[in-house]
């Protein structure tokens, strides 16, 4: 049997066991779970064939399934992300019910993602993306918090841009007679320019929704923070990923060889102002979860920047902070879910302190954090190099601002982040707090090791990138195991620079150690003596409270700015509109028949140029 | 003459029509409605049967009277369907009325302004 | 197979109704008995007299002896011969659903099951006939055995909706009435193969007002806007597997015959763009509506509007493509808005007021018919893999073919407000807090067989459409047709 039907029917059929399983017994349901976790990546690795294909036809539509390089890179993330995370799963959900329901969205969600990556054709690739939309509408709605206003939100952009794709899909089949990606790639040159803008364009906005660009991402923060966190490691780590894989392949294959770079170079600033805008939130969030939420957004922003430039080295660069983003944002929001698990909230006003209680927690959160602020030992670091590089070597030097000052300000909560949750004076209130159970920390710390070694070794990520990026047309990608070079000629070894920082970070950490015992004593944030101004017990003194409020106060005016307003009160006024639309049924049966009647002679007194006499 | 009487039944029925149609349309009394609808009827069997007359044609029947000679029949299909129409509309003014009843003992009127529960 | 004869899809519905209350008299359980007997025999036999249809020779019965044109005939075709198989497949379930319906006593399912199968054999009859005054016969029989159905439970504002339905059923009987006897004026005749023939010679102006009659008489049967009014009140109050069979057959037959007589037997310049315009208006009005109801039944009322609204706009391109893709929607409508309805009959059966928000929560303790619920709202929006999405995607595909972009567009939108209102229920149904004191109504293991039914159909459609698609096809055709049909049903007629 061909292996790609197999992968997918494994996972299917994972989805079934883990569903029935969960549902006989709780036990049973986390065997098949973790069975299923294992065997779904084993299986991937080894035995499907990516020279593969497989095709059929249904409905009279010719579908083909079929790895390339490129989706296979992108599967690369959801193999290892999501077993990883299924099994944090496992710890994290524990004392959850309905795990049945979970599980089953869970797993189909994998196999939507699997199935878009080796879809050929758009039939398939609209199928399994409406699998993973709804199987991830279940997620986000999982814990029954605000259904109504943020499970819908989901849905509403998920399936605007859906519908925005299936619009594309059969204008397509419409004019190429054909559903094949390959087709209408190589057709695309010869369509009109106004097909071409809008059924690329159309594209476009059902992939960039999913990547959540402004102003398309509303939905995100709510979502992404609503969800339990196992799922959301994936959520913002693989799943976002899609909407990326398909801007990547619009982009470069279609609008750049088309002569309209000017669409990509549109994104590349809708990214830049995304991440900015999305950074600034992400500062003053005080739920954990939330700023991660934001955060994402604005990561995300950068690699719609680095595609959207359509440059060799920006893809590139997109590419790995792609692959990079899935592996920090995976780890981190297990880690807030950790956090949640074990301390009982994420809000950073309350918690503090729990590095001690929480070790690995800490450990992997600091690995974390680093590779996404860009700190130079970890990954992040190479990733924004190159994509400064590719902006400046394009002379965008106002989006080379824009995102540096998006990075700097990234630090900020960064900072915030480790601080508000690990840092810190520990309250009493979480000296009960203990490390999270193994099964949750052993799939963060991994993710970490993956971390660490992007660090020194940034090439076995790129190898997958530039053997991906053959299939968007740029043969022969030049990359080294740990040397970035630059278009002017300097050359880093990475492996130095990463040797160096950590010598110097080790040796820190001992000095600090050292004499932090000689010096310190413990003391709560309820252990303060005050000059002049009493402060009551009941006063919060948690070190992350009001942490930037300076730079808030600054910030104001951009922030009062809420698009998300605009959006509601759309809403609301089409809700207005339906319910005015709707009197006019009327409830009486005589208004009923007299627009019968009123109908027949609107029709009679027209016939004549409805029907020509 | 013939001419009149012809037109003159066109007139009736046409007049018939629109005189249920005014009722259904217009009266607010549920029994005035189920009238109307049912002067309607008889206003478009009016019609039926005036539309399938032949100016000086006998009754369609296959009698000794007729056999083997030259006779102008009216057609007799009209006529079969009025009455199949006839007996459909009997049917429905039965139902009609039967929940008016049924209206009228919830309701305590006949008011079809009144009577209206179900609505948007 | 002995019985060949596609009168008994009529004749022994008609019979055994009558004689319903008699059995009963013999022997009480026989009436629940009977009418599935007489259902799954008709099933039966549709089914096997559509498989072993032979392609382009529709069976043709001549009643009473009477070769068409003069006798009235019965027309078992590609296209009407898949309806019948649906309508069938579909009152066969119904009654395996409403079987013990706990809400129908003895002396009610008497009445119940005499009247359900008076209504099949009209939609039956509907779609089978070649005469047209037949057609207006049983329309008039469907909608009387509706307003029956309707006004069935006696507590509710039931006869509120079955006045409304009779208000409007009357006066598009009436306007039907009045196009036949035009029609009859200018042709001569009633078959609707001959008027196919001669309907080419009447006068156009003529031909426009018959045009119009037949298409606010039949857009009323149909569920067009604005002559839809009666719809929402109907099925809201009357029982389930009533507003089921509606759904499945009622709204089947008008459309039905809508399309047979624009496609068949009138054939009008412009009627099409009409039809396309009224089409969608009808979703656009639909759709607007079901998005704020309060009321589980009322919204799926509207909702089935708007499909049927959709399925009219994909007849209405006049080509292959689009009659196909609205076969498949009608399919689609059928099993799914059945599913949905008779979920929904248990559903609300458990809650105080029928509102939406006495559902939360009922994914916990009614999980299997919420589970059958959602299962409908992801197929009715067109969720792969569900049966629904194939539908969706095919009409899109004959939109594209026919160039009409913003339809495309505007389809497509009105499809978000639709998730919007499914996925707010779905919502409530499985991760909402359940409110205290619900009394929960299980369903009955026969519901359970008939919902179950009908979603793996869905789903097995929904992941291999091809299943059916041969049928619609074939169905396509021949609605296509015109000369085809024309043909077989006057075998002798030379057409120049």
């Amino acid at each position: 049997m061909n292996s790609l039907v197999l992968l997918i029917l494994i996972i299917a059929g994972g989805a079934l066991l883990s569903y029935f399983g969960h549902k006989i017994n709780k036990i049973l349901g986390n065997i098949t779970v973790f069975a299923v976790a294992l065997i779904i990546p084993i299986y991937w690795f080894t035995q499907v064939d990516f020279t593969e294909t497989v095709s059929f036809t249904v409905s009279g539509f010719h579908m083909e399934l079929g790895y390339n390089m490129y989706g296979k890179l992108f599967s690369m993330i959801v193999m290892i992300l999501s077993p990883l995370a299924l099994i944090y799963a496992i710890g994290y959900m524990k004392d959850q019910k309905k795990l049945a329901t979970f599980y089953f969205s869970f797993l189909f969600s994998i196999l939507g993602m699997t199935g878009i990556l080796m879809s050929r054709d758009f039939v398939s690739l609209f199928i399994f993306w409406e699998i993973m939309t709804w199987s991830s509408y279940l997620l986000v709605i999982f814990l029954g918090k605000d259904v109504q206003k943020t499970g819908i939100k989901y849905m509403v952009f998920s399936a605007i841009g859906a519908y925005a794709m299936l619009m594309a899909i059969v204008i397509i089949y419409k004019n190429t007679g054909s559903m094949m990606l390959s087709d209408y790639f190589g057709s695309f040159a010869g369509f009109t320019l106004q097909t071409k803008l809008l059924t690329g364009i159309l594209l476009l906005l059902g992939f960039a929704v999913k990547s959540a660009v402004m102003p398309l991402h509303v939905w995100a923060p709510g979502a992404y923070s609503n969800t339990p966190m196992a799922y959301t490691s994936v959520f913002s780590g693989a799943l976002s990923k899609m909407g990326i894989y398909g801007l990547g392949f619009v982009v470069v294959n279609l609008f750049a060889q088309a002569n309209l770079e000017i669409v990509g170079y549109v994104l590349a600033w809708m990214g830049a102002i995304t991440a900015v805008l999305a950074t600034f939130s992400a500062v003053f969030q005080h739920d954990a979860k939330k700023l991660l939420a934001y955060s994402s957004i604005a990561q995300l922003g950068y690699i719609v920047t680095g595609i959207g430039i359509g440059t060799e080295l920006s893809i590139m660069a997109g590419l790995y902070l792609a692959v990079l983003h899935a592996a920090f944002k995976g780890v981190l929001f297990m880690v807030v879910g950790a956090v949640e698990r074990q301390a009982g909230t994420t809000d950073m006003n309350v918690v503090s302190g729990l590095a001690r209680k929480m070790p690995f927690t800490f450990f992997t959160a600091l690995i974390a954090i680093i590779a996404l602020a860009g700190i130079p030992p970890l990954g992040g670091f190479v990733g924004k190099w190159m994509l400064y590089e590719s902006l400046i070597n394009n002379s965008n030097f106002l989006m080379v601002i824009m995102i540096f000052l998006s990075s700097t300000a990234a630090f900020l909560y960064c900072f915030k982040f480790l601080f508000g949750l690990f840092l810190g004076q520990q309250e009493p209130e979480f000296d009960h707090v203990k490390e999270a159970s193994p099964v949750m920390i052993i799939p963060m710390l991994l993710l970490s090791v993956f971390l660490l070694v992007t660090g020194a070794y940034p090439g076995i990520v790129f190898k997958y990138v530039a053997e991906g990026m053959t299939n968007l047309g740029f043969h022969d990608v030049n990359w080294q195991m740990s040397v970035l070079t630059n278009a002017w000629g300097d050359s880093v070894n990475v492996q130095h620079v990463y040797l160096s920082v950590v010598v110097v970070f080790v040796a820190f950490l001992i000095f600090i150690t050292w004499r932090g015992y000689k010096h310190s004593t413990k003391i709560s944030t309820k252990d303060i003596s005050s000059s002049g101004e009493m402060i009551k017990p009941e006063d919060n003194m948690t070190y992350a409270m009001d942490f930037y409020k300076p730079f808030q106060r600054v910030l104001q005016p951009i922030l009062k700015w809420k698009i998300n307003k605009y959006y509601e009160d759309f809403g609301k006024g089409l809700e207005a509109l339906f319910d005015f639309m709707r009197r006019i049924y009327t409830g009486n049966g005589q208004t009923y028949a007299v627009y019968v009647i009123i109908f027949l002679a609107i029709l009679l007194i027209f016939s004549k140029s409805i029907f020509g006499y | 003459m013939q001419e009149f009487l012809t037109y003159s039944i066109y007139g009736t029925a046409f007049f018939l029509m629109l005189l249920g149609l005014y009722a259904v349309l217009m009266k607010k009394n549920l029994v005035k409605i189920v009238i109307g609808l049912t002067v309607l009827d008889s206003g478009l069997n009016l019609l039926f049967v005036a539309v399938g007359y032949i100016s000086g044609g006998t009754a369609p029947i296959f009698s000794p009277a007729v056999v083997g000679k030259h006779v102008i029949m009216t057609d007799p299909v009209p006529q079969a369907l009025v009455l199949t129409a006839i007996v459909i509309g009997f049917g429905v003014t039965a139902v009609a009325l039967a929940l008016v009843v049924r209206l009228y003992r919830k309701h305590n009127t006949t008011n079809i302004d009144e009577i209206k529960n179900l609505k948007w | 197979m002995v019985i060949t004869d596609p009168v008994y899809f009529i004749a022994l519905p008609l019979l055994t109704a009558f004689l319903l209350p008699l059995f009963g008299k013999i022997y009480k359980p026989l009436i629940g008995i009977i009418p599935g007997l007489v259902f799954a025999f008709l099933a039966y036999i549709s089914f096997d007299l559509y498989l072993n249809l032979v392609p382009g020779k529709p069976i043709i019965i001549q009643m009473a002896g009477w070769a068409p044109p003069w006798g009235i005939n019965l027309v078992f075709s590609e296209f009407s011969g898949l309806i019948v198989t649906l309508i069938t497949f579909l009152a066969f379930l119904v009654w395996v659903y409403s079987y013990n319906f706990k809400k129908v006593g003895f002396d009610n399912s008497k009445k119940y099951f005499t009247l359900l199968m008076l209504m099949v054999a009209g939609s039956i009859g509907v779609v089978l006939t070649g005469d047209i005054f037949n057609m207006f016969v049983f329309l008039e029989i469907t909608a009387i055995y509706s307003y029956g159905l309707t006004a069935f439970y006696k507590g509710r504002d039931s006869a509120e909706a079955a006045f409304k339905y009779l208000l409007l059923g009357s006066l598009s009987s009436v306007f039907i009435l009045l196009a036949i006897l035009l029609l009859y004026k200018q042709v001569g005749t009633l078959n609707m193969a001959d008027i196919a023939v001669k309907a080419q010679s009447i006068d156009p102006k003529m031909k426009s007002i018959i045009a119009i009659l037949f298409f606010v008489g039949l857009g009323i049967e149909a569920e067009m806007f604005p002559m839809n009014g009666w719809v929402p009140d109907a099925y809201s109050q009357a029982p389930g597997p009533v507003a089921a069979s509606f759904a499945g057959m009622l709204a089947k037959s008008g459309i039905y015959a809508l399309i047979r007589v624009f496609y068949t037997v009138l054939e009008v310049k412009g009627v099409f763009d009409l039809l396309l315009i009224m089409g969608l208006l009808t979703i656009i009005f639909a759709e607007f509506s079901a998005m704020r109801q309060k009321h589980l039944r009322r919204m799926l009322a509207y909702s089935s509007i708007g499909q049927m609204g959709l399925i009219m706009v994909a007849f209405s391109f006049n080509t292959k493509a689009g009659i196909f893709a609205g076969l498949f929607l009608m399919f689609n409508h059928a099993i799914i808005k059945t599913l949905l309805f008779l979920s929904s009959g248990f559903l609300t059966y458990s809650t105080k007021q029928k509102k939406i928000r006495d559902l939360d929560g009922f994914g916990k303790i009614m999980p299997f018919t919420s589970l059958m619920f959602g299962l409908g709202a992801f197929a009715i929006v067109g969720l792969p893999p569900f049966s629904g999405f194939w539908g969706k995607l095919n009409m899109l595909v004959a939109t594209a073919d026919s160039n009409l972009y913003f339809v495309i567009a505007l389809i497509l939108l009105v499809a978000v407000v639709e998730i919007v209102y499914y996925f707010k229920v779905i919502g409530r149904l499985y991760f909402r807090q359940q409110h205290k004191d619900v009394e929960v109504h299980n369903p009955t293991w026969n519901a359970i067989l008939a919902m179950s039914i009908l979603a793996i159909v869905i789903i097995g459609v929904g992941i291999y459409p091809d299943l059916i698609t041969d049928y619609l096809t074939k169905a396509t055709n021949e609605l296509f047709d015109k000369a085809g049909y024309i043909h077989s049903v006057l075998p002798n007629l030379s057409l120049n």
